[in-house]
């Protein structure tokens, strides 16, 4: 019996944690197809026109080997850490002139605008045309701090046990003093917590202290 | 016996539990873009870089379409999955030269998921073009 309900509580536990890691959905999104021919001009100016075109949009425009005329940049979400737009301007000399080409791609939901609006505004830098503001990138969100009624965020002892430690994350994850791991969920003032199966426990109108069957616990705050 | 039992239970419980849980942690996805080759083909039509464009790209990605109509330039994305749509992305643009064709590969990748970076899935598209430009 005692065995049986062990298993079912690693089991439901197992199934939380891996649930509790997926991946937010993401896709690319690629633009081709912007091409621009100058009759004038040589790969240099084409070059210093792509450098600054890419880098009124994204940071640290690169040339992929010097004299190339191929330039490169990439642009992160600073709230995910991660690239999540980037851009190509290609220049090719002629024997009057040069081609240049535009090739854009974002990661979404990551990036707020797409890779067309991204690929246009950098073409139309380059040889003129209207421009539409990007939506602008996110920025970190600061981790709340303190004992919010809004939130489990920090560390909590067991009022019970106090070598039982409790690390309550933003994403909802909890990990014990062990390196145990379960999830927390807020409603209101009525928390489930998931650790060896789940309890229902209350949150204090100070956001001080959980308490219900099973477990009583205080946050360092 | 039956706080034996339990104990077992729970550390094996426990140790699973952190085991999966540090396994099923993943980096955040991120963007990954490659310029790819960029070479002169002497002494071939454009339509030749067209076709090794298109069978390259539906080769390596699927469903290479050429942007605008007889353009030469084409793109192409990899087969959605269905918690991501599609993670892996690339461009081909083929420009007639006096003679010959500029050929260029541009590619993205969204790793992870995907299991190609941008810069291998660009050297596939060009071993690929190669093969259908002879």
């Amino acid at each position: 019996m005692n065995v049986k309900r062990g298993l079912s509580l690693f089991a439901a536990a197992l199934v939380l944690v891996s649930l509790s890691h997926d991946p937010a959905s993401a896709a690319v999104d690629l633009s081709a197809g912007i091409r621009h021919v100058s009759d004038t001009g040589s790969l240099s100016d084409c070059s210093g026109k792509a450098k600054a075109a890419l880098e009124t949009y994204l940071p640290g425009a690169t040339e992929s080997s010097p004299g190339s005329g191929e330039w490169f940049a990439m642009g992160q979400n600073i709230a995910t850490g991660a690239a999540s737009s980037g851009a190509t301007v290609r220049c090719y000399p002629l024997a009057k002139g040069y081609v240049v080409t535009f090739v854009c791609a974002v990661q979404l939901p990551a990036n707020p605008y797409g890779a067309y609006a991204l690929c246009l505004d950098i073409a139309h830098k380059f040889y003129g045309g209207p421009i539409t503001p990007l939506a602008a990138m996110p920025t970190a969100t600061p981790l709340p701090t303190g004992c919010a009624t809004t939130n489990l965020i920090g560390s909590w002892v067991s009022d019970n046990d106090p070598k039982l430690t409790f690390n309550m994350q933003l994403n909802g994850d909890l990990t014990d003093n062990q390196g145990v791991s379960g999830n927390w969920i807020i409603d209101g003032s009525t928390v489930t917590l998931t650790y060896y199966g789940n309890h229902t426990l209350k949150l204090s109108p100070d956001g001080k202290h959980l308490s219900g069957p099973g477990y009583n616990l205080t946050r360092r705050c | 016996m039956t706080r034996i039992s339990r104990r077992r239970v729970a550390l094996l419980a426990g140790g699973l539990v952190v085991a999966f849980g540090s396994l099923s942690t993943r980096a955040p996805a991120a963007l990954d873009m490659n310029v790819g080759a960029a070479k002169v083909v002497q002494s071939q039509p454009v339509s030749a870089c067209n076709n090794a464009a298109k069978s390259a790209l539906s080769s390596v990605l699927q469903n290479a379409v050429e942007l605008g109509g007889d353009t030469g330039e084409w793109e192409a994305f990899a087969a959605p999955d269905s918690a991501n749509g599609s993670t892996a992305a690339a461009a081909i643009d083929c420009y007639p030269l006096a003679g010959a064709y500029l050929v260029t590969f541009t590619c993205a990748a969204q790793v992870p998921p995907s299991v190609d970076s941008a810069t291998a899935l660009c050297t596939k598209l060009a071993t690929a073009f190669d093969a259908g430009a002879r």
